[in-house]
């Protein structure tokens, strides 16, 4: 049994009106609804205001020549103000709450008559459903035309229901989340279904994003696509400003963050905007949140919720609307258990967290990881880096059981060196073999080879200039500084048995010193 | 049950008549039919409100059930139930479309049923896509009548399109059996009657017409009446000039309509441009009532007919018919003459 169609309507007072013979010469989008020949209405409800009555009655009595099939009802809308958007909607509102709608019945809602604000309210209470119905527009025939009917369309606003619509949005998800992954066809499960999440989210919000995971599994990268994926929506205006909290320290720290203003301190001979500031309209990403110091972290809670802050010696506030991507290896919510992290602001910034596993747990991405990694060690070297198929084969093998500590740095690490060391760039299974020896060692702690660390803070060529003698001892260095929370913290660990014989009186000044001779500053990255 | 007739509705005309005609044969003999492709030859294909209106007949006269009943549809089916039932209806068809066209539906179903009936039709009574009112009550009806039947349509409201709000008015007695006629000499020219209908148009207007239809026709009739009609309580603006001519062998009206930014000469020109031709070809049936007659006449089981050379719609009507009803039709088209016969007979 077919649906009785049931249209809604607003009676127009220029558009519908007309008493004499004339008025069977235009076209009057009420009476033409009712005239299409190819839509047949069982019943028309028309709402008019108190004034329209002869108008509407008139309309009846037209619908019933053009229409017998048709019956109208009327019903009075009395509004003092036709544009006034919030009176308007109360009405219609009130209608549609009272009306009995059926499942038995197909509605039309008729948007071609009313004022504009009418419409506009019309299409709301559609589109929110409040009006279970489809849009229906009325358009007059062409001019000259004999015809008064015109035609009509109808307008679901469900946008599911429109399959080319509904491709391309699918394509554009395909798209984001291929744009998320680097163009990396990753197959593990887990971490695609992390990645549509992601790019919902990312494109849907403007609040904080945590970015929780082991070191090396792509936090840094990640922050700075989905900055880029906002960017190419439209949804960002300003940078990306991105930093290792590790690496602020002190009231350096806080000026770095916050900016200070001339003469703020000692040395302060200009004013710093800061890093807040510098990713106004952007997204600030605090790579290591967890080793911002007590203080900074109440400042950045209140720039946080305010949007506004005091950079240091500043008797005024400035403003900054960024958007925080926070990056952390931590388990931060132990930390904030143990007071080093305030409660407040692990609840303001854990609102969207996402958990990025680590290369161990993703073995089904290595093999495509790895074409995204020869590709990039092609680049970086400046020559085609290949693997041959039986290199290939065993490099999965051994990859599958590895425990890869520093994920895909370790990945990538492994990569570049095989790349560098590869006659004729084309790795083979004597290039893997020895990797993985170099990995095993380096995983367990003795190193005979530059390790992950020194080629990610000196780059692989850098590396390969340094004496055994000194790699081994500036790995091990720095893989103590990046499980440390300050460069006194590394120092008291690097300098134990001198601490103990009280030789020592700054730990830290040596061990910036010592990093000082491979151009890098704490915790291991270049010193510009 | 019968056999299902599938019937292709891109053939031959390829429009809303396929769908009537099948329709009405369907009704009349009983058998279910599905026409595919429904109007595949018009600007907007599928069932528009008219042929939804027509369907909606067939099926409750006939307690049938029906298959795309839905507007725009493309391919609908008719399983009549067995039992036509004669009654009092009513059917409204909005739009102003065609109140004729829907008689030309039922009317021919409920031939084949003796009973009688009343019918009450809404809509367009004079619509330019078929035939007007004067058609149906002066040509259709007379004929209806020489099968032996009774039939009285009265037309107490006209309704021109767009407006429409006619009204056709029917009371039908259908006999045991129909009888058989034939139609060859069209014999004397015994009266011309034209009249111009007007709705809210003014009198000039038909004026002009009528004078420009005795101009164009001058000497080619006998005397003529010349009236101008002008429509009580009238809804939109709306005109047709039609003219009757009443020979031994019946009457055949000729009719155009009015539009906006044509001017009434052409419409006067028109409807002699059909007189002259009939006129000439000295057959006593006119184009348009030959589609219809042989339908009637299929459905009396035989008879013939002397017409003008068949339109597309005539010989649609030819090729559709037989697949329902067991008569053989033939045509006979005069090789030099604007003349063919058509006769019925029965199959075998």
């Amino acid at each position: 049994m077919a649906k009785r169609k049931v249209a809604l309507g607003l009676v127009g007072s220029t558009l519908d009106a007309g008493h004499g013979g004339k008025r069977w010469t235009r076209w009057r989008p009420t009476v033409a609804l009712a005239a299409q020949p190819d839509l047949r209405f069982d019943r028309i409800e028309l709402l008019h205001q108190p004034h329209s009555e002869r108008l509407a009655e008139q309309l009846v009595a037209d619908i019933a020549d053009v229409s017998p099939e048709t019956e109208v009802r009327l019903h009075p809308l009395p509004l003092n103000d036709a544009w006034d958007l919030e009176e308007v909607y109360a009405a219609l509102h009130g209608f549609a709450r009272g009306y009995p709608f059926k499942r038995s019945e197909d509605y039309l809602v008729h948007i071609t008559t009313g004022t504009h604000v009418a419409q506009i309210c019309l299409f709301l209470l559609t589109e929110a459903r409040y009006l279970p119905a489809r849009l229906v527009q009325t358009s007059p025939p062409p001019r000259r035309s004999d015809s008064i009917v015109g035609t009509h369309r109808v307008i679901d606003l469900d946008l599911s229901r429109y399959d080319r619509l509904a491709r391309r949005f699918e394509a554009e998800q395909v798209e984001a989340r291929s744009f998320l992954k680097q163009g990396i066809a990753t197959r593990n499960a887990a971490f695609n279904r992390l990645i549509d999440r992601i790019e919902q989210v990312a494109t849907a919000t403007r609040e904080p994003i945590l970015l929780m995971g082991p070191t090396g599994a792509g936090k840094s990268a990640l922050a700075r696509r989905i900055f880029e994926l906002k960017e190419r929506r439209g949804q960002v205006e300003g940078p990306f400003v991105a930093v290792n909290c590790a690496t602020l320290r002190g009231e350096m720290a806080k000026s770095a963050l916050f900016g200070h203003t001339k003469g703020a301190y000692t040395g302060a001979a200009s004013e710093r905007p800061g890093l807040l500031r510098s990713a106004d309209r952007g997204v600030l990403f605090l790579d290591e949140i967890g080793e911002l110091g007590l203080e900074e972290q109440a400042m950045l809670l209140r720039a946080l919720e305010l949007k506004r802050f005091y950079p240091v010696g500043a008797d005024h506030e400035v403003g900054s609307d960024f958007q925080l991507f926070a990056g952390t290896n931590r388990a931060l919510r132990q930390a904030a258990r143990e007071g080093r992290f305030r409660e407040d602001l692990l609840a303001r910034i854990d609102l969207w967290t996402f958990e990025l596993p680590g290369l161990a747990d993703r073995a089904e991405d290595v093999e495509p990881n790895l074409e995204f990694e020869l590709e990039r060690a092609s680049e970086r070297l400046g020559r085609r880096i290949s693997i041959n198929r039986e290199a290939r084969k065993r490099f999965l093998e051994l990859a599958a059981g590895a425990p890869w500590h520093a994920n895909f740095r370790d990945l990538s690490a492994a990569v570049l060196r095989m790349g560098t060391l590869a006659p004729g760039g084309r790795i083979d299974t004597a290039g893997v073999r020895d990797e993985f020896e170099r990995l095993e060692r380096s995983w367990s702690g003795d190193e005979g080879a530059p390790g992950g660390r020194v080629v990610e803070a000196l780059g692989a060529e850098g590396a390969a200039e340094l004496d055994r003698f000194d790699r081994v001892q500036l790995e091990d260095v720095l893989a103590v500084c990046a499980r440390a929370r300050s460069v006194s913290d590394a120092g008291r660990t690097l300098f134990a048995a001198s601490r103990r014989r009280r030789r020592s009186t700054n730990d830290a000044d040596r061990l910036r010193k010592y990093l000082a001779r491979f151009g890098l500053k704490f915790p291991g990255v270049p010193a510009d | 049950m019968s056999e299902l007739i599938e019937i292709d509705g891109a053939e031959g005309e390829g429009g809303g008549q396929v769908v009537r005609t099948s329709l009405a044969l369907s009704v009349a003999t009983g058998r279910p039919v599905r026409v595919r492709n429904v109007r595949a030859r018009r600007g907007r294909p599928g069932l528009l409100r008219q042929h939804l209106t027509a369907l909606e007949a067939a099926a409750e006269v006939s307690g049938a059930r029906v298959e795309g009943a839905s507007l725009g549809s493309r391919c609908v089916a008719l399983y009549p139930s067995g039992r036509v039932a004669h009654g009092s209806y009513r059917f409204s068809v909005g739009t102003a479309g065609s109140a004729p066209l829907v008689l030309h539906t039922v009317v021919p179903g409920l031939l084949a049923h003796p009973g009688e009936s009343q019918i009450v039709v809404e809509g367009g009574t004079d619509n330019p896509a078929a035939p007007p009112s004067r058609f149906l009550t002066e040509v259709w009806a007379p004929r209806v009548r020489q099968l032996g039947v009774q039939l009285d349509v009265e037309v107490p409201r006209r309704g021109f399109f767009p407006a429409g709000g006619g009204r056709l008015e029917v009371s039908l007695r259908v006999p045991e059996r129909l009888e058989a006629f034939e139609i060859h000499a069209r014999g004397a020219l015994r009266e011309a009657r034209a009249i111009a209908t007007l709705s809210r148009l003014p009198a000039r207007v038909g004026e002009r017409e009528l004078d420009e239809l005795a101009r164009a026709l001058d000497g080619a009739l006998p005397p003529t009446v010349a009236r101008l009609e002008e429509i009580p309580d009238p809804r939109g603006p709306g005109n047709v000039l039609s003219l009757a001519l009443h020979a031994d062998s019946g009457v055949e009206v000729f009719s155009a309509f009015g539009a906006k930014g044509k001017p009434a000469e052409a419409v006067a020109r028109e409807v002699a441009a059909e007189a002259t031709r009939w006129l000439a070809s000295g057959a006593p049936v006119g184009e348009h009532q030959a589609d219809q007659l042989v339908l009637l006449l299929a459905l009396a089981g035989g008879g013939s007919f002397t017409t003008v050379r068949p339109s597309l719609h005539t010989r649609t009507q030819l090729a559709l018919i037989p697949r329902f009803l067991d008569v053989e039709l033939t045509l006979d088209e005069d090789p030099v003459e604007d003349r063919a016969r058509v006769t019925v007979r029965p199959r075998g």
